[in-house]
């Protein structure tokens, strides 16, 4: 083990294992069917989701379970740019941006807020959400939802490779997005989200405001939200008032927590296990889908409470405590630091 | 006027249902500390209980009386096994394992007893008599009467008794509560065990007019969810009251604000948990919580 | 010093390794750019067979909530079809091959993207997609399906953008376009000699506008019908007593209820009697049921319950005895095992007719393939599918309609529905 620390050490095999793994995911498509592509491209857009949610909720211990209202709100906002026909690099900005005013108004009240009731506050947004969709189909479609298609490939790229077209255009957005909170939670901003979850009188007791810090949480919480949206759009192509319905926002929640809360990496698998369970419980059985998706999330959680991408670091106090405990300063104290106590 | 109070006594009869369910919450969030997500499930799944029951020819009172103890025995159960590893740690983990507990439980009713709605008969009589102008049903009346009961019962049981008062010590400190000689395992345990079994009674009081489905109380969570926040986590009675007063004034915005309509009362509930939580955070009838920093 | 290098050495091997690895086998996929998809066929001779179907088999697929709060009647959408095909046996199709015919189902839970992402995953193992509930869902992969050429064939859904040739040239509706009726008990209720004051109750989507658009239509023009009030619900509200309330206030005499939710139904019904209101109902086709919504309710045929319909109800007495429903129970107690054996919903009365239908569709094709399948199946006319009601039958060759485009007004008798050909 040792000899991995040192070689992870070194700079240039980071670089190489990062270009391998980028040309592995530019490459991948080309080698795979279609359906896969689909999927991936999917666990894209959910991934990215997830990490809105991440930001608020991981690391910065707020619970939101509105975060897909967010999404609902860039996906609507992309269909309706796409259909009035304006630029696309416009239609992204303003599911950026609208998404992103909506929880800075939205933060702006509730960060003043405890806990259980920011919950219920953001638990409000798809709540009306839905019934507002609905209400404005001048804009929204109404309940039937609208559809717009955007991202056939164009004929350069080659007319039958729609599929590996929105995977790229997944790809390159989620990478940049998660390159981009990468650094933003690796840097002070991130050391000042952790202080103010962890407590906040320390925290303004430090200078740092945890008012001013949860409400631009939360508002980049609901910008990454519309990008998800947005990239919701190029892969479904439809949107619906069902698309931002609060139980989608309780599976982003599990999703989160199975990936692994407050890791970038954990974001990801939170992707990947909201996309890929319903299709492998419809294999199994499609008639068992909630009792079998009950039972992996319970499983898993049991295994790994700490999610997914806490399995590196429960191996190695595996080893370790064969090694008879060898390294004591791996392990971190177990505080309950959540947000879900009320008192 | 007639119709305003019809819609008050509606209100009123629909906000028992989302009180039961946030009597339920309440007594699992006053002896873990942990809000149960599953707690509409675990009532529909003991509502299912008893319907089995009542097929194996038990009359209806007995049915529930039996599907009530099963159920305590069910929540203790939960606890000893599903919920006591997850109650140290991180509580977001916590609730979203009362997430995949409700999955769980919403696929094992629609395998065992299928997705169709399942007539659930009604301990009441299905008449209904007039009060000042408005329809009442006995329904209505009954499983109004039964939850405001069950309210003072739990209160009661929060302040005079030694085993409330020991349920209450183990959520707020369990570490003490073990050093002060108290059975924290058990304790825990009697707390979810009574929840479900208050849960049970509440799915047997509500199925008759909501129909039996595994999503029975699906949508009732969210409300009973704004009830427990609006009045506060630590109050029995004041998340009844809560719950009356959003299903009451849910009926008004809808009838009689045309701009909110039908299509978006359901605002109503969360601006008033705003504008009162802004006022008293702690909810209508919560305790301020001093946190030692 | 050594070992570190040698590692990195090892390591660098190997990426370059994967590398062009990669980039032999990613040619594989970009020289077949335009070949991927679905079989086509365009060769000479005999056409490629599409996917899905082989000389002795054929697969379809179903996208249908089979959890969630539309699990009951998504789960019938595909008991009635296993059930049909059960009881059939192998099919004989046009071309002269005998065909066992197999039903896929994928829960897609409501949700529109979950939809897709089922048609996407089996467009290549199943023939076509078919009796999927709902109007997102169905909405969400239809493009998908016209872009791909793959039948989106007798969707549950009465929404007219399916029975659109033009614009839907792969897809048809199965079910009556929800105008269609509305407008038919409207029809039924202009053409009453008195006078008639209506109070309107509708499901806030698609589904309800388009019953409340096509009753009003009918009632255009008619001096003697008079909407008085008309309110919304949600589908996912726990009570309508509000609603009721204030209708009752309008002194009404017919209430119509575009409702499709049955403990709301059952729950509409006993308020209207709390609160002393007598009215003459309207009910949907797929909210009318006798055993499951009117006799729980205890509703009084008195008022008048009608509604509309084009298929035999099982728990109807009327048809206890006949050989239609029998043997639809019967198949349905022994195929449908895994979704539900009580048809408690249309739905599955209905799935067995679709199953009928694509049998109907089958018999007419003379090649293997997807296109010659949409082309049989737009040609069926006056076909009476089992449990259809005397005077409806299914036909597939007008522009804008879909199969079933007749209903039946109907009377509740108390026990079951007859005929209504006026309304009193």
């Amino acid at each position: 083990m040792p000899k991995m620390k040192q070689l992870w050490s070194n700079r240039w095999v980071r670089l190489g294992v990062a270009a391998l793994v980028v040309l592995i995911l530019v490459l991948a498509p080309w080698n795979l069917d279609p359906a896969t592509n689909q999927a991936l491209a999917r666990v894209g857009v959910f991934a990215v989701a997830v990490l809105g949610l991440n930001v608020i909720m991981g690391y910065t211990g707020q619970v939101s379970l509105g975060q897909i209202f967010f999404l609902g709100l860039g996906a609507y906002v992309t269909a309706y740019g796409v259909n009035e026909d304006w630029n696309i690099a416009l239609v992204f900005l303003l599911a950026v941006v609208i998404p992103g005013i909506a929880g800075y108004v939205v933060a702006l009240a509730a960060a003043r807020l405890g806990g259980l009731a920011i919950a219920m506050v953001t638990i409000a947004l798809p709540i009306i959400g839905v019934p507002l969709a609905k209400r404005l189909s001048d804009v929204t479609g109404g309940s039937q939802g609208t559809s717009a298609r955007f991202t056939s490939a164009p004929d350069w790229f080659g007319a039958d490779l729609d599929d590996i077209w929105q995977y790229y255009i997944v790809l390159a957005i989620a990478a940049a997005v998660f390159v981009l909170v990468h650094n933003l939670v690796r840097g002070k901003f991130g050391r000042a989200l952790a202080i103010v979850k962890e407590n906040e009188a320390v925290a303004s007791s430090m200078g740092i405001s945890p008012y001013r810090y949860k409400v631009m949480a939360f508002t980049i919480a609901a910008m990454i939200g519309g990008v998800s949206g947005f990239l919701y759009m190029v892969v479904v192509q439809y949107t619906s008032p069902e698309t931002l319905a609060f139980h989608h926002s309780i599976n982003l929640l599990a999703s989160m927590v199975i990936g692994g809360a407050g890791s970038i990496a954990g974001s990801l698998l939170g992707g990947a296990y909201y996309v890929l369970v319903p299709n492998v419980t419809n294999e199994i059985d499609p008639t068992l889908t909630a009792l079998i998706q009950g039972v992996i999330l319970l499983v898993v959680l049991f295994v790994l409470p700490g999610g997914i991408a806490s399995l590196p670091r429960v191996i190695r106090r595996l080893f370790q405590k064969k090694d008879g405990g060898g390294d004591r300063t791996a392990g971190r104290p177990t505080t309950a630091t959540g947000t879900l106590k009320t008192h | 006027m007639g119709t305003f109070i019809q819609l008050v006594v509606d209100g009123l009869a629909m906000g028992s249902i989302y009180g039961a369910i946030a009597l339920a919450i309440v007594l699992v969030n006053q002896s873990t500390g942990m809000i149960n997500f599953a707690q509409g499930g675990m009532a529909v799944l003991s509502a299912y209980f008893a319907y089995a029951l009542l097929g194996m020819g038990l009359p209806l009172i007995l049915a529930i009386l039996v599907a009530v103890a099963i159920s305590f025995v069910l929540g203790a159960l939960i606890e000893r096994l599903l919920m006591r590893r997850f109650e140290s740690g991180d509580p977001d983990t916590a609730v979203v394992v009362t997430i995949g507990l409700l999955t769980l439980i919403t696929g094992i009713a629609g395998m065992v007893w299928s997705y169709n709605n399942l007539q659930f008969p009604s301990l009441f009589p299905p008449d209904s008599f007039s009060v000042l102008g408005a329809a009442v049903s006995w329904r209505s009346l009954g499983t109004f009467l039964t939850i405001a009961a069950i309210m003072v019962l739990l209160q009661l049981m929060f302040q005079k008794t030694k085993v409330g008062l020991a349920l209450r010590a183990v959520a707020d400190n369990p570490k003490s509560s073990a050093f002060s000689g108290l059975p924290v395992g058990r304790l825990l345990m009697i707390g979810w065990g009574l929840a479900a079994a208050l849960g049970a009674v509440a799915g047997a009081l509500v199925a008759p007019r909501l129909s039996l489905t595994p999503g029975m109380l699906d949508g009732a969570l969210v409300y009973a969810l704004a009830a427990v926040i609006l009045g506060g986590a630590s109050s029995p009675i004041g998340v009844v009251f809560a719950a009356w007063l959003i299903g009451v004034l849910e009926n008004l915005a809808a009838v009689y604000v045309p701009f909110i309509g039908h299509d978006l009362k359901i605002a109503v509930p969360f601006v008033l948990l705003f504008v009162v939580l802004l006022v008293r955070p702690q909810g209508l009838f919560g305790r301020k919580t001093v946190v030692r920093v | 010093m050594n070992m570190r290098s040698k590692a990195v050495k090892a390591m660098g091997i190997v990426a370059i390794g994967s590398v062009v690895a990669l980039t032999l086998a990613g040619c594989s996929r970009g020289g077949d750019a335009g070949g991927g998809d679905d079989g086509k066929g365009g060769d000479s001779g005999a056409p490629a067979a599409s996917p899905g179907i082989t000389d002795d088999a054929i697969t379809l697929g179903v996208t249908t909530p089979l959890s969630g709060a539309t699990a009951g009647p998504g789960n019938c959408t595909v008991a009635g079809l296993v059930a049909y095909f059960g009881q059939a046996g192998p099919i004989e199709f046009g071309d002269g091959k005998t065909r066992e015919v197999t039903v896929e189902a994928f829960d897609d839970a409501y949700d529109p993207q979950k939809a897709l992402s089922n048609f996407q995953q089996n467009q290549s193992n199943v023939f076509a997609f078919t009796s999927g509930l709902g109007t997102p869902t169905n909405r969400a992969y239809r493009e998908a399906a016209i872009e791909e050429e793959v039948p989106q064939a007798l969707v549950m859904t009465g929404d007219p953008l399916f029975s659109d040739r033009t614009e839907s040239p792969w897809q048809l509706g199965f079910v009556p376009i929800y105008q269609n009726e509305g407008a038919a008990f409207g029809e039924l209720l202009a053409s009453s000699e008195e006078d008639h004051k209506v109070a309107i109750l509708f499901q806030n989507d698609d589904y309800g506008k388009g019953y409340v658009e096509g009753f009003k239509s009918a009632i255009e023009g008619a001096d003697n019908i008079e909407v008085v009030k008309e309110l919304s619900y949600e589908a996912t509200d726990t009570a309508v007593d509000a609603q009721l309330t204030e209708l009752a206030a309008s002194g009404a005499d017919v209430f119509f209820n575009a409702m499709s939710i049955t403990p709301l139904a059952i729950a509409s019904i006993e308020k209207a009697r709390e609160l002393s209101w007598t009215p003459s109902w309207f009910l949907p086709s797929n909210t009318s049921s006798p055993g499951a919504i009117l006799t729980p309710a205890a509703a009084n045929a008195e008022d008048g319950f009608y509604s509309v319909s084009f298929a035999k109800a099982p728990q109807s007495p009327a048809f206890a005895e006949d050989e239609d429903v029998k043997g639809f129970l019967a198949a349905l107690e022994e195929f449908s095992g895994d979704y539900t054996t009580k048809p408690d919903f249309p739905h599955c009365m209905w799935s067995y007719m679709v199953g009928a239908t694509l049998e109907e569709a089958f018999k007419g094709m003379t090649e293997p393939t997807r296109e010659n399948f949409m082309k049989s199946l737009t040609d069926i006319s006056d076909f009476t599918a089992p449990l259809m009601l005397e005077g409806t039958s299914i036909d597939t060759t007008k522009d804008g309609q879909p199969a079933v485009a007749s209903v039946v007004v109907q009377r509740f008798n108390g026990k079951g529905y007859e005929n209504a050909e006026s309304f009193d």
